[in-house]
């Protein structure tokens, strides 16, 4: 199934990504963010907050945004 | 907000990210324009080499050499920046309903939400914010729709302090990233441009609170180190670590108008150690104004002494040793010349 998955971390780029049926955020995000802490993330699926084990449907919109980001001078 | 006004502010919204496809086609045609100045002054500086060479003209070769050269670093830098401009795909502007949806994703985000209608403005406040137990306090940010549609040319949203505890050098500097109510976005500067330019705002304002509430010891306006300052011992002036002196003998801080410099060994003192010199008045650190008249005892600096006696006493020696002198001669005067003595 197609997803659209904004990610904010980095670029910031918003693209669709397909996904096995049955797939939980928490699965979802350990595929897109290897070696990411979900706890360092705002994790959003059509722009509310979900628990972690939320069954993801068809043309979901998932955004990750982390919530540690480094300004500068 | 209500419904009304959350589709009133959606239809800004969506009128100023209409005017954002518009501003990146003229930014492209400026930038586009500019790399092709740049091409041309490149043709015509390789036209007048090759003319300087005919003639023999060696150092009006090297001239167009060098702004060849100049020309060279500067086309890659144009062409990048180009190539960004052309590179990011045609946004689509989000239908009313969608941004209807976001603002209403804001509102459940964000406790404190308003639209500011005469600054034409959507503003969030954050919760109060302290980084490494530095109270910096509560922050709105204030994204000016007026201006989202030149987000390529200018600062489209601002970060104004609610209750300020700036950096105790600077007013400006509100937050270690933050000067003049503008954020440094550093590692967020691509995703938040990105938010912006599709209109996800929640997103926008998540990234930007993400910012103000993490800090970056790396680079800071002012670090959290030195925002509290450092107060002179002498006058109280706050002042950065950076701008400040320590007193050699007592280790106070104290500011730059206040530090006093031994006239004898160059030693920095504060107010409270420095002594002076009581002929010439010039500062001096304890150890050196230990150096005293050997008659009078009063302080006195190396150039001031002379035989280890200050000026005043040094002139009354040597007047005492004139008259001293001049008596020792008459008295030898008087014992040379013959008595008379009467005769008869």
């Amino acid at each position: 199934m197609k997803l659209l998955f904004v990610n904010n971390d980095g670029g910031g780029f918003a693209d669709y990504v397909n996904v096995h049926e049955g797939m939980t955020v928490e699965q979802f995000f350990k595929d897109q963010m290897p070696g990411r802490k979900p706890e360092d993330y705002l994790i959003r699926v059509n722009r509310q907050p979900v628990p972690r084990d939320h069954l993801l449907q068809e043309n979901d919109r998932v955004t990750i945004t982390p919530t540690k980001i480094e300004g500068a001078a | 907000m209500n419904d009304k006004e959350l589709v009133h502010i959606a239809d800004r919204v969506r009128e100023a990210l209409s005017q954002l496809r518009k501003s990146r086609y003229l930014e492209c045609t400026r930038q586009l324009n500019l790399f092709a100045f740049r091409l041309q002054d490149l043709t015509c500086d390789s036209r007048k080499l090759g003319l300087a060479i005919t003639r023999g003209w060696l150092a009006a070769s090297e001239q167009c050499c060098t702004s060849i050269d100049r020309y060279l670093n500067e086309i890659p830098y144009a062409a990048s920046k180009l190539q960004t401009l052309l590179d990011r795909r045609q946004k689509e502007v989000p239908t009313l309903s969608t941004m209807v949806e976001e603002l209403k994703a804001v509102q459940a985000e964000f406790e404190d939400v308003a639209f500011n209608a005469e600054e034409s403005a959507l503003c969030v406040v954050t919760e109060p914010i302290t980084l490494e137990d530095i109270y910096l306090g509560r922050f709105r940010i204030l994204l000016d729709l007026d201006r989202l549609g030149e987000l390529y040319q200018k600062v489209s949203y601002y970060i104004v302090a609610i209750d300020p505890h700036p950096a105790a050098n600077d007013e400006a500097i509100t937050h270690p990233h933050v000067s003049n109510e503008v954020l440094c976005e550093g590692d967020g500067s691509a995703a938040i441009r990105a938010a912006l330019e599709e209109g996800r705002l929640s997103d926008f304002f998540s990234m930007v609170r993400s910012i103000l509430s993490t800090y970056n010891p790396d680079s800071p306006y002012v670090s959290l180190a030195n925002w509290e300052g450092v107060a002179c011992y002498d006058c109280g002036y706050v002042m950065d670590d950076e701008s400040s002196y320590s007193c050699s003998y007592c280790g106070n801080a104290v500011c730059d108008s206040c530090s006093r410099v031994c006239a004898n060994c160059g030693e920095i003192v504060c107010g409270e150690c420095v002594s002076r010199c009581e002929v010439c008045d010039r500062s001096l650190c304890p150890e050196c104004a230990k150096t005293k008249c050997s008659e009078c005892e009063s302080v006195c600096c190396e150039s001031c002494l002379s035989d280890g006696l200050c000026p005043e006493c040094k002139e009354e020696k040597e007047n005492n040793d004139e008259e001293h002198e001049s008596e020792t001669t008459d008295e030898n005067t008087d014992t040379t010349t013959p008595q008379t003595t009467a005769l008869g």
